[in-house]
């Protein structure tokens, strides 16, 4: 019997002894098991793009963090004091909101990385879909990285994705590094990518658009002396080279060209609009605030939480009243200019009573670049614009410099808005100003003025001389890398 | 107590032997001295001689004497020998005392059981009748007070809720701070919210406190263990009892919301005008409402009639609840099969309407003897609950009405969903749960000294909650046009026990008790969630979420593995030195590559000094036991899959819809912000908890008084902690150990009976104090514990390095700004530095109030805990009460400025410094005005009862009545009409109220 007890003992110690500690994972896909097949090429790369829509990246913060310190927006008085430093240009490295874009940066060029690094090694596709994947994916690298570069200067680089520990800390590399790695990407993704058009998508032309927009950074921050970019070798030559790219935007490029209307551009319903070049995509279907946007509310103003009317009867929720806009920027366009007149709306309609929003009340006149009447609950279908033709138009003109053709390009921009040609016979630097102004009125909201002032060393000439803002140490051409980047990585 | 009845009637058929052969006879009751209840089966004897008798079922004996001068004895197992001389009489009652110290008191200690007076560790023991008898749908409720160093906070009086549960404090800073709880030997989980078993099944209770007694379960032993064993079959007669308690609740105290509708006007348009707002209450509409101004409302407006409306919204929301119980149990058995099953309805109401919690369970424990060395049996729970509805406000104007003329429910403003009662009537909001403990077992006994006893359980848990927001009811309903959606929960934990046990005595001078075994246990838990949005109208509920315009899925599965392997070694010397090893080693699939085994050693060592023989003299000292212990527990609080490189998923709009994309980067939430995380830490452990335990155990006159008293210090390292790695990375955060944080404290328990004659009184008390901090957290030495706060837009509870955890952090106040100038020389500047404004201080003195004036402001750690029972006992009577305080902690009353005090404001007229002025659009700091103390004592449960004499109606063995009260009085300083008993982090928002619950109670044994 005792026997009997002892082996039936082993035997159920050795069965249940058998089972493995070794985890198995339930619902996920690893590293080892992915990256086999065409269509998780296709997933990896939807990943990669699905970092951009996020709250933290293109559908607020981004939005955020370049639109506060300029003269175009400023806040609700009892908005957050991290919103406030941006506004006030007093940011500190440990801003939340900061972090948060330092952050969002890195998880788009690590999602950029794995396709870079896996979809090469998947045989079972053609050389064609492989290509124009991995030439998307470096375009985004590409934009990660420039944003980067344009908001904090040197910052650490990784080409690999991330998968271990001890490879997360990255030392810095210069901008000039950087800038290499931007603008090499951005021909491999030339010369891998199509010139189709794919909404949310990237293609041939964003690339060209994105590198004459990469070198014209470097060229006006060379020519104008802004701080930072005494390693360009040579303005000129990179003003020739944009010219090229953003020429190739223009002339090879059979679905993109102006919208005759303004309002059309912004609507929802027609974003297949000749001026999208690259667009960060959101539908209000989605399930989770990233799929949808929510940007639009936060520059509606708050009619008594209503639903109101504009002039052309179109109708909004009131939204979060959080972006206000700032005199500064409304008072500048002139008064027929139809970017303001039908683009920031000053009257709007509860029922049949008419409040025209006053530039200094609660409540102002806002944007209706970022505008859903078909919004659901509080979701909208609201993309945010990366590259519009108008922008690459003006990064030409400013390329061209003041010859027939870089006026040909600013007056069509001028003639759409309802205004007259631009003063001919200007200087080079009073015509590339003229552009900086003609860009700051054409892509107000967008995410682009922050950039403009410090490539063209301006912050403190527009902001602070003409505006009165003021701006902290650390603040004005480069943010500082923020804390957590500086407490954690040992090798920076 | 049953079997004695068979050996009684046994007796009584031999009884007319003795009684005709003798010529003298003495009659009279044998009872309990302490129920008065007749003890039957008590032999009899005449002193040296073997004529002896035994008593029968209602006590009575009756026996024939030599002679008037002789003397009778009388014994009984569980009882103190009593002799009595007959001195002539005839007539001669015997009241039996229970032997306190009775050496076949055995405790539960996990894998086995020791006599309560060997036990080496720190382990406090209940019984089950102990328990008090009030509505507590977890049992955990229920041992408030009951047990030195155990902490219980029960914040919500909502039928359903648990408890929190802390056994000498808080020992980690993210995995579980709650004990294990253990159900007949099946570890259950963390201790809390244990609704499955109803308390009328509970045997016993145990509390594994040391690490000495709780090392056998290792690494899930570091907060300490709780045991709850269910009562068990006894051979003798089936005993069938019923039990029933029933309760009318109200609630404790008048609420303080507002009741009159020109208090309400005032104040809104006086904070509206503070705020430069256009006041509302003028008598005109506003988004569609119409609002009286404040002289309508006074009815002194000549051109308006009175307003007719005065909702006086508690008398809406909350009711007097009935709740009920009924327990049926049968115990039984023969010397070869034992049971003891039973069967519970539980319903209890809410003091919100539509709000209730009913609970059916059933049990059953059967133990049969194969052989005279085998024996196999059953334990089985079944429990089925069903919850409906929930917490509703009462803070609702009473200047507008429940509903529109129409019948349907008034808003007011178009985007108001505040209404309770539309809430309450129209949201569907029910949750259902299953759960199945089984367990199989067999033991078999090698040798008179060796056991081996090997078992199977298998629990399985299945909840389903239903919601359904109706459009116009929830903001949320609003939003998506309907919202409904069906949360599936499933949980099977497989376990399978093999253990020898080997009790041996060598010579009556060396006594050893082995354990040695192994263990494994699976776990899985299923999840799926379906969501629906956008819904053609409300009829269908959630019920066809097919019909929905937005599907949402979600769903996942977690499995680990824990593979143990357990020792015990407990051996006394000449019972007086007792020694005690324990440990365990844990593999536990959750841990990380590099670290799959861990192993939990622990010793004891106790001392019976009234065993010694300078002790033996002194007859009032009946126990005297020193104890030590120390050894090492842990915590193993990490999610499955922590140690793996695992690919993130998220969708993309593109191609004219959405696709589904995977890359590195897992989108997860660390408790209070998005995070991404995916990067495996192959390093990842347990928690490890040290513990050095010193106890006295003291016991007088027999065991009429006993004291207990315990002195421990934790110390917990490897702390689990999400550590932020580099944020270029791509990543936030990673589970990594590092971080410790101690505990150390006090203990007490004291009981006496003061009088033991006729009239019977006893005294009991508790007193816990503990004492944590926080000693290093890796890199950070601040962390703040919670989101941030709408109200304040920071959070209030920090972990400071070199404080306790969860401590307040904010501003210090001095009072209420009275000018102008006051404010600006306090550092204030804007609309903070109004008169009427709460005035901060600056702290560091640099001019200017701002976030670098922050300092620690309160501590929710109570300085001590304590409870006081008594009980009084005469005849069939019994009176017993219980008392729990709380003292020294601080309470961050989010409700501070609450209705009545808003009347007591800040005026130019009124210059108070308690108080600011009413202010519509004011930004709070979190700030010490806040803060207050959180000390009380309440008056936790009366229970007066009385035990009707056996068969006084026929058939009925025993028939106790009762009535109990439970929350009667809180004695405290605390913001009046809330309950100074908020949740852990002593943040207060006004939680659900606890009910004042008046009980009637009837058991019924046949």
């Amino acid at each position: 019997m005792k026997r009997i007890t002892q082996l039936g003992l082993a035997a159920a110690v050795a069965l249940l002894a058998g089972c493995s500690l070794q985890e198995e994972p339930y619902g996920f896909n690893s590293t080892t098991n992915f990256y086999k097949t065409e269509a998780d090429a296709n997933a990896a790369l939807v990943y990669a793009y699905a970092i951009l829509p996020e709250i933290e990246y293109y559908s607020r913060n981004f939005i955020l963090i370049t639109e506060l310190p300029t003269e175009n927006i400023t806040l609700k008085p009892d908005a957050g004091a991290s919103n406030f430093e941006f506004d006030r240009l007093a940011v500190r490295p440990d801003n939340p909101e900061l972090t948060t874009a330092w952050r969002y940066a890195y998880i788009g060029v690590n999602r950029a990385n794995a396709v870079i690094a896996n979809v090469p090694g998947i045989t079972e596709m053609s050389d064609a879909s492989r290509n124009q994947l991995v030439g998307e994916a470096h375009f985004l690298r590409a934009l990660h990285y420039f944003n980067i570069v344009r908001l904090f200067g040197a910052a650490p680089v990784h080409t690999t994705p991330v998968t271990s520990l001890d490879q997360t800390s990255s030392a810095r590399a210069t901008m000039q590094e950087i800038y290499a790695l931007i603008t090499d990407d951005l021909k491999k993704s030339i010369e891998l990518t199509d010139a189709v058009r794919r909404d949310g998508r990237a293609n041939k032309v964003a690339a060209w658009g994105l590198l004459a927009k990469v070198d014209l950074t470097l060229a006006s921050g060379k020519a104008t002396n802004s701080p930072g970019y005494d390693f360009v070798p040579n303005a000129d030559a990179l003003y020739a080279e944009a010219k090229t790219y953003a020429g190739n935007v223009l002339s090879n490029s059979g679905s993109y060209g102006l919208d005759p209307s303004l309002k059309a551009i912004f609507d929802v319903d027609k974003k297949n609009g000749p001026e999208h070049i690259f667009d960060v995509a959101t539908d209000r279907s989605g399930l989770s605030e990233g799929n949808y946007s929510k940007l639009p509310l936060m520059f509606i103003p708050y009619i008594d939480g209503a639903v109101f009317k504009l002039a052309d009867s179109t109708s909004v929720r009131s939204g979060y009243n959080h972006f206000v806009t700032e005199p500064a920027l409304y008072n500048s366009f002139a008064a027929d200019d139809k970017r303001k007149t039908e683009l920031i709306p000053s009257r709007v309609y509860v029922g049949n009573k008419e409040t025209v929003l006053s530039i200094t009340g609660y409540s102002r006149p806002f944007t209706r670049k970022y505008l859903d009447p078909k919004q659901v609950g509080e979701q909208t279908s609201a993309n945010t614009p990366v590259l519009r033709y108008s922008d690459v138009l003006l990064l030409y003109a400013e390329a061209c410099g003041p010859t027939a053709e870089g006026y040909a390009a600013v007056n069509r921009i001028r003639t759409r808005a309802g205004l007259t040609n631009l003063q001919p016979g200007l200087s080079v630097t009073a015509f590339r100003d003229a552009v900086i102004q003609e860009r700051a009125w054409e892509l107000a909201f967008e995410g682009n003025r922050l950039f403009d002032l410090r490539r063209t060393h301006k912050m403190e000439e527009v902001l602070v001389q003409k505006y009165g803002k003021t701006i902290q140490p650390d603040n004005a051409y480069f943010f500082a890398t923020p804390t957590r980047e500086t407490d954690l990585n040992p090798n920076l | 107590m049953r079997q004695r009845y068979l050996f009684s009637l046994f007796w009584l058929l031999l009884l007319p032997a003795f009684t005709w052969a003798q010529t003298l006879t003495v009659r009279g009751v044998v009872k309990d001295a302490t129920t008065g209840e007749g003890l039957p089966g008590v032999t009899v004897l005449v002193k040296g001689t073997q004529n002896g008798t035994a008593s029968q079922a209602d006590g009575a004996y009756s026996i024939a004497v030599p002679s008037t001068d002789a003397v009778l004895t009388f014994s009984y197992i569980g009882y103190l020998p009593l002799e009595l001389p007959v001195g002539g009489k005839s007539v001669l009652d015997a009241n039996l005392k229970v032997d306190n110290k009775s050496l076949d008191e055995v405790v539960v200690v996990g894998y086995g059981t020791v006599a309560k007076s060997d036990v080496t560790g720190s382990v406090a023991s209940l019984k089950g009748s102990e328990l008090n008898k009030q509505p507590a749908s977890s049992v955990d409720q229920l041992l408030q007070g009951k047990i030195a160093g155990v902490q219980v906070v029960a914040p919500s009086g909502e039928p359903g809720a648990g408890a929190t549960v802390r056994i000498r404090g808080s020992s980690s800073i993210n995995g579980s701070n709650s004990p294990l709880l253990v159900v007949d030997g099946f570890p259950w989980g963390d201790a809390g919210n244990l609704k499955q078993i109803n308390p009328e099944d509970i045997a016993s209770i145990e509390v594994l406190k040391d690490a000495s007694s709780a090392a056998i379960y290792g690494s899930r032993g570091a907060n300490g263990v709780i045991l709850i064993t269910t009562k068990r079959g006894k051979a003798g007669k089936t005993s069938i009892t019923l039990s029933t308690l029933n309760t009318l609740s109200t609630l404790p105290s008048k609420l303080d919301v507002w009741s009159d509708p020109v208090d309400v006007a005032v104040i809104d348009n006086e904070s509206r005008r503070n705020a430069g707002l256009a006041p509302l209450f003028v008598g005109e509409n506003y988004l569609g409402t119409y609002y009286p101004s404040v002289a309508e409302l006074r009815g002194e407006d000549p051109n308006k009639p009175a307003w007719p409306y005065r909702t006086y919204w508690p008398d809406e929301v909350y009711r007097n609840p009935f709740s009920q119980s009924y327990t049926l149990t049968a115990t039984g058995g023969t010397d070869r099969t034992k049971f003891s099953m039973s069967g519970n309805y539980y319903r209890e109401e809410g003091l919100a309407i539509k709000n209730y919690y009913d609970r059916y369970n059933g049990r059953l424990n059967l133990e049969q003897k194969l052989t005279d060395k085998l024996t196999a049996g059953v334990n089985l729970i079944l429990t089925h609950t069903q919850r409906n509805g929930g917490s509703l406000s009462a803070d609702r104007s009473p200047v507008f009405p429940i509903y529109n003329p129409d019948g349907t429910y008034f808003r007011i403003g178009p985007r108001d969903f505040g209404n309770p009662v539309a809430y309450a009537n129209e949201v569907l909001n029910k949750n259902k749960t299953i759960d199945v403990l089984g367990t199989l077992f067999v033991s078999y006994d090698i040798t008179k000294w060796l056991n081996f006893r090997t078992q199977l359980s298998d629990k399985y848990g299945n909840s389903i909650g239903d919601v359904y927001e109706p459009r116009n009811i929830t903001n949320t309903g609003y939003l998506y046009n309907g919202f409904g959606v069906i949360d599936n929960y499933s949980s099977n934990e497989l376990l399978s026990e093999n253990y020898f046990t080997v009790n041996k005595n060598f010579n009556e001078i060396h006594n050893l008790n082995v354990v040695a075994g192994y263990t494994t246990q699976t776990f899985n838990i299923r999840t799926s969630r379906l969501e629906g949005r956008g819904f053609i109208n409300d009829a269908l509920e959630n019920e066809n979420l097919n019909t929905a315009l937005t599907q949402y899925t979600t769903n996942g599965l977690t499995k680990s593995l824990l593979n143990s392997y357990i020792g015990r070694v407990n051996y006394s010397l000449l019972d007086r030195y007792l020694f005690t090893f324990t440990s365990r080693a844990d593999g536990s699939s959750k841990f990380g590559a590099n670290n799959k085994w861990a192993f939990f050693p622990s010793a004891a060592v106790a001392w019976k000094l009234n065993e010694e023989a300078f002790l033996r003299a002194v007859p009032t000292i009946s126990e005297a036991k020193v104890r030590v212990s120390y050894g090492l527990t842990g915590n193993q609080g990490i999610s499955p899959y922590q140690t793996l490189d695992r690919l993130g998923a998220g969708r993309y709009y593109t191609g004219g819809n959405f696709q589904t994309g995977f890359g590195p980067g897992i989108f997860g939430y660390d408790g209070f912000n998005k995070i991404w995380e995916g990067v495996p830490n192959p390093d990842l452990k347990w928690e490890t908890t040290s513990q050095l335990d010193a106890g006295l155990d003291l016991g007088f006159l027999n065991q009429r008084i006993t004291l207990s008293a315990d002195v421990y210090y934790k110390r917990t390292r490897d702390l689990l902690r999400q550590t932020y790695i580099t944020p270029s990375s791509g990543y936030d955060r990673l589970w990594v150990n590092d971080g410790v944080i101690e505990n150390k404290g006090v203990e007490l328990g004291l009981n006496a009976e003061i009088l033991n004659g006729p009239v019977q009184w006893s005294v009991g008390g508790n007193f816990t104090l503990n004492r944590n901090k926080l000693i290093s957290m890796g890199e950070d030495n601040f962390v703040w514990n919670g989101s941030s706060i709408e109200m304040l837009r920071a959070p209030v509870n920090a972990y400071i390095v070199g404080e306790p955890i969860n401590v307040f952090y904010g501003y210090k106040t001095n009072g209420i700004i009275q000018t102008e100038e006051e404010g600006r020389a306090s550092g204030l500047t804007g609309d903070m530095a109004r008169p009427g404004e709460i005035k901060y201080v600056d702290l560091n003195g640099d001019g200017a109030v701002n976030d670098q004036d922050r300092t620690i402001i309160g501590n929710p750690n109570p300085k001590f805990l304590y409870s006081l029972n008594t009980s009084l006992r005469h005849k069939g009577f019994d009176l017993s009460a219980q008392f729990y305080g709380v003292s020294g902690n601080d309470v961050f009353d989010m409700r501070k400025f609450s209705p009545s005090r808003q009347l007591q404001r800040w005026t130019p007229d009124n210059p108070t410094n308690d108080y600011p002025s009413v202010n519509a659009t004011r930004a709070y700091y979190g700030s010490d005005w806040f803060v207050t103390s959180g000390s009380f004592m309440r008056i936790q449960n009366v229970t007066l009862g009385y035990n009707f004499k056996s068969n006084m109606i026929k058939g009925l063995e025993t028939l106790r009545i009762y009535f109990s009260g439970s929350n009667l009085y809180t004695f405290t300083g605390f913001h009046k009409g809330f309950d100074p008993e908020v949740p852990y982090n002593g943040l207060q928002y006004g939680s659900y109220p606890r009910p004042r619950a008046l009980s009637v109670g009837v058991n019924i044994g046949i």
